[in-house]
């Protein structure tokens, strides 16, 4: 990749000779400095976890938010440029309410995830003659979780604008390791509380500090009570459990 | 030399883009049905200018329009409603579930607040649940879900009747008895043929055709409607709900 | 949009298109519509109102719609209406009546005039029905909105407060609308007032309509602030009955609805004529018997009145 880098990694609106948008690869890049992020989809719901990075012990964990709620029946959580996420998950609340007061219903999990990717691929476009909103695409990805009338789904969505659905997904810095733990633990009949383990177990695995209630968040959206953050006395709970 | 006088004084201009079309249009939901229905006759004044103007239209095959008032703007308002449930479908891949075809008719309606569409809409069909339902809706988008509502020229002729008939208003049900929450297709149909034929003898807007629309919920029998003279199927698919149109004569003069 | 072309084909045709493009914007027929967003496009930056090309636009619509009293424009608007919300000890009360009068028709005796914002906030509607459905709706998600970036309920002031500028900023091009947004916050129970003139209030109690002086003459009587809940729904009860059977373009169903600390709570639909004659039924507060037939025939009513003995 270094052997072709030239003129064409500066501007992010000129494809490479060889058809490469590189301002959109390396924000891709981006998400693998980011901290890890995993989610698990069971038939019943869906977990999201993070790994929160405590870089000081005078530091708050409590106020390193990487775990949003989009809408009552999504939730989302992040790795990468974490700042860029504000900006798309705002969108996707903007757009679910907006469903909501349009058509009298819930949005569809896969409506909001097209609708931040269309956001994603904003970048470097103008109106008119009116300067560009975004300078440069987003260095985020997202794995965005929902229930609808298909069920419980989990999406991933990165810079480049795309989007796919899975059953089980992470991505940041240990994506990796914890994608092949995955892979490998997944199975179809998983209960939500087995997928909060192993949400756990995967960060664990590849986590440099000793995993706690403190340094990891875990959210879910469940078919009985839609999107909630565990608080630290139930993550504690779990976590003992494991 | 022709009086110029009358060129004399000041003119007053108005803008004025709206006419009164008449006709009657009619909803009724049932337990798994609901049925909407509409004269077809299109006047303006005391001139009839087309005996068959259809009132109203098939959105989806759970959800049927009827649209009465200025006819231009009615029609208008249908193209525009079903060119929204075309995106939408695209953009979601579903039909558009009736309330939220409610919904979207009065945030359109809405729209034009400030130039707004002289047009009653009736919205019926089947509701995700599988219930029949009616919604009306006034000229600018406020709208509210009902058993049956009659809008236009014969409203305040025909909603008394359906008031007595459909909610039985002022009727006593006999000792240890009580009234049904909801009536038979059969009923409900002779009711709507009933309702027209009458607005047609005392209302000269009301006449020419009548056209019926029958919304079936999702797997309920065919019972009721087989054997109707002048049906006709309008779904695009049998194992869903289906859509049926009844067309009847009414008085011409 | 594309200016590099337009600038190299100046032709007719081309004029023609942008002209088209020009009018299909302002219809609000933008790309926003499609897509991801379709169906709202017209909501992503404001909301976008087609408007008359006409030197006074109010004017028009003032000509076509039946603003207030005149029966003969063709557009006819819901309109007339008795409304009451007042804050106590125990919450909120808020009791509304369901007639619709278009001109002297009835249009309808089944309206939904209180409106569930959200599930702790309501707001009531008199003056024009779609005003104040399509508004109180917007206020709606702007509250969840509100709650979903700062991690708590809005105030019952704060969401007023976004009601009233938002009316104020289309002030003279004729909305109608008398409300009162009510709900539980932080501050305990709170009930404002806030109409289309752009007027804010805060108080205690509240009635708008054309029935809101027969609400006033019982509310008033019988406020206090350390009503009972049994007490104050009745008092609400009671003066809806009031409105409903003195003001004609009030009537047929009383709503009732209750605001505590955990949000608000339907109380129950209660027909006018039921009240007249038999009362409420087995509720709460009610005294049994009927609030108007037993006072004018138990010999008080003159074509019934006892023969008084020589």
């Amino acid at each position: 990749m270094f052997l072709t880098r030239s003129e064409y990694d500066r501007g992010v609106n000129t494809f490479s000779p060889e058809g490469r948008l590189f301002q959109v690869e390396y924000a891709i890049e981006a998400i693998k400095l980011g901290s890890t992020t995993v989610g698990i989809r069971t038939p019943t719901g869906v977990v999201l976890g993070v790994e929160k990075r405590v870089q000081s012990p005078l530091l708050e964990a409590s106020s390193i938010e990487k775990i949003m709620e989009i809408d009552t029946h999504l939730g989302c959580a992040m790795s990468g440029l974490t700042a860029d996420a504000r900006t798309m998950v705002d969108h996707a609340r903007v757009t679910s309410q907006n469903h909501a007061f349009t058509y009298d219903e819930r949005i569809k999990v896969e409506s909001v995830t097209q609708a931040v990717c269309d956001l994603a691929l904003r970048f470097g476009e103008s109106v008119h003659d009116e300067d560009a909103m975004m300078s440069r695409p987003f260095g985020v990805a997202l794995l965005i979780a929902g229930i609808d009338e298909l069920g419980p789904q989990l999406y991933h969505t990165d810079p480049s604008g795309t989007f796919v659905r899975y059953d089980a997904k992470a991505i940041g810095s240990g994506s990796e390791a914890a994608q092949s733990e995955l892979q490998d633990k997944w199975h179809k009949q998983m209960t939500i509380p087995e997928a909060q383990k192993q949400v756990l177990r995967v960060l664990k695995q590849v986590m440099e500090e000793k995993l706690d209630q403190h340094n990891v968040q875990l959210a879910q959206v469940t078919v009985d009570k839609g999107f909630e953050i565990l608080d630290e006395k139930t993550l504690k709970e779990i976590i003992d459990d494991m | 030399m022709p009086d110029m006088s009358v060129l004399a004084g000041p003119q007053q201009h108005q803008f004025n883009p709206y006419a009164e079309n008449g006709g009657t249009i009619l909803a009724i939901a049932g337990a798994d049905f609901t049925v909407v229905a509409g004269d077809t006759r299109q006047s303006e004044g005391y001139s009839i200018q087309t005996r068959y103007a259809p009132k109203v239209f098939r959105l989806t095959d759970r959800a049927v329009l009827a649209v009465n008032g200025f006819a231009a703007d009615g029609n208008m308002f249908v193209k525009k409603v079903k060119q929204r449930l075309e995106w939408y479908r695209h953009a979601h891949a579903k039909d558009m579930p009736l309330r939220a075809i409610a919904r979207l008719i009065q945030t359109m309606l809405y729209a034009q607040r400030f130039f707004p569409y002289y047009v009653y809409n009736i919205l019926g069909g089947i509701e995700e649940d599988g219930s029949g339902a009616v919604y009306s809706f006034d000229p600018v988008g406020s709208y509210e879900r009902e058993a049956c509502r009659a809008a236009g020229a014969a409203q305040s002729l025909v909603q008394p009747f359906l008031d007595n008939q459909i909610y039985f208003k002022n009727q006593t049900a006999a000792p240890g008895q009580s009234h049904p929450t909801h009536l038979p297709l059969s009923d409900v149909l002779s009711i709507v043929i009933d309702s027209f034929t009458s607005a047609t003898e005392r209302h000269i807007e009301v006449g020419d055709g009548l056209e019926i629309y029958i919304v079936l919920a999702k797997g309920r029998s065919l019972q009721g409607v087989e054997g109707l003279r002048g049906l006709r199927e309008m779904s695009s698919r049998e194992d869903g709900e289906r859509v049926f149109v009844l067309q009847r004569e009414l008085k011409k003069d | 949009m594309n200016s590099f072309a337009t600038k190299f084909s100046p032709t007719d045709a081309d004029i023609e298109l942008r002209r088209a493009q020009e009018i299909a914007e302002e219809e609000g027929m933008s790309d926003v519509m499609w897509g991801s967003e379709a169906g709202f496009g017209n909501l992503v930056n404001g909301h976008a109102f087609n408007i008359p090309s006409v030197p006074d636009p109010s004017s028009f619509l003032r000509l076509h719609t039946d603003d207030h009293a005149d029966p003969n424009c063709k557009i006819k608007i819901q309109h007339g209406t008795t409304t009451l919300a007042f804050r106590f000890q125990g919450g909120v009360i808020v009791a509304v009546d369901s007639r619709a009068t278009a001109g002297s028709y009835i249009a309808s005796g089944t309206v939904k005039k209180v409106i569930e914002i959200n599930p702790y906030l309501l707001g009531t509607m008199a003056g024009g029905a779609a005003d104040c459905q399509y508004w109180e709706t917007y206020l709606g998600i702007q509250c969840r909105l509100h709650e979903l970036r700062n991690k708590e309920r809005i105030s019952v002031a704060a969401a007023s407060k976004y009601l009233s500028n938002l009316v104020y900023g289309y002030k003279g091009m004729g909305l109608s609308m008398g409300t009162m947004i009510c709900g539980w916050d932080k501050t305990g129970p709170a009930v404002f007032y806030v109409d289309s003139d752009g007027t804010r209030l805060k108080g205690d109690l509240f009635s708008v309509g054309s029935g809101s002086t027969f609400a006033y003459g019982v509310l008033d009587q019988g406020y206090r602030w350390d009503l009972t809940d049994a007490e104050a729904q009745e008092l609400g009860r009671r003066s809806i009955y009031a409105a409903g059977h003195r003001d004609a373009f009030s009537g047929n169903t009383c709503n009732l609805y209750h605001v505590k600390e955990d949000g608000w709570k339907f109380i129950g639909n209660y027909d006018i004529t039921k009240m007249h004659y038999d009362g409420p039924g087995e509720v709460a507060g009610a005294p049994g018997g009927g609030y108007g037939y037993d006072v004018r025939t138990q010999g008080r009513f003159s074509a019934l009145a006892p023969t008084v003995p020589a």
